[in-house]
């Protein structure tokens, strides 16, 4: 949750 | 942390936008909170029906004038979620109670557990290794700030990360940029399809 960086 | 509270007025009108401006600046505080549950709930699902209850919730909430009043009211509904889980979980058998140590699950904003909760990667080895290696190919500033930020795990503002990285705040927030989409472009040469693999 990367994911935020790039979430759920 | 800044203070999220800023979007509560929209979100109390339905704003289902600033409800995401919200969660983009709570989430990762939020299940943080529930680490000492990892072993006893699911967390992923306890965290989306407490951000659901949130969200039902939120126009009803009076701000008691500190800062990230929603934040803090949404750990109380994320915890009390959790130990309702759980307890349900127990009366049906599901969770051994070897497995929770006897006990209730600790403080849920116990800072060891959060700790712990960093140190092991995605479960994929594959795509934990093309992570790491991209991560590797970034070097130099752009890693450190991607790395704060990592390891971090959304409990700490920006400018502590930068200080601790030894940047300013502007050169740390351009870093990290700088990192995202070269991670993103590495990882894309490597053959993740973040839209497939993170969906």
């Amino acid at each position: 949750r990367l994911e935020a960086a790039l979430t759920t | 942390m800044t203070d999220l509270d800023v979007h509560l007025p929209a979100i109390a009108t339905g704003d289902a936008d600033a409800f995401a401006r919200w969660l983009a600046g709570a989430e990762g505080r939020l299940r943080a909170s529930l680490a000492s549950f990892a072993a006893a709930v699911d967390v992923e699902a306890v965290l989306q029906e407490s951000l659901l209850r949130v969200w039902n919730t939120a126009p009803r909430l009076v701000p008691d004038g500190r800062p990230n009043a929603l934040v803090r009211f949404a750990v109380r509904v994320a915890r009390n979620a959790a130990v309702s889980e759980w307890r349900r979980l127990a009366a049906g058998r599901v969770v051994p109670e070897v497995e929770l140590g006897g006990g209730e699950p600790g403080d849920p904003l116990d800072p060891a557990a959060a700790e712990r909760a960093l140190e092991s990667g995605p479960a994929d080895p594959w795509l934990r290794e093309r992570i790491r290696r991209c991560h590797g190919e970034l070097g130099g500033s752009p890693a450190r700030a991607l790395a704060a930020r990592l390891g971090s795990g959304g409990l700490e503002h920006d400018r502590e990360l930068a200080a601790g990285v030894g940047m300013t705040l502007n050169t740390f927030l351009q870093n990290v940029a700088r990192a995202r989409k070269l991670l993103a472009a590495c990882l894309e040469r490597a053959g993740v399809r973040l839209a497939e693999v993170w969906s």
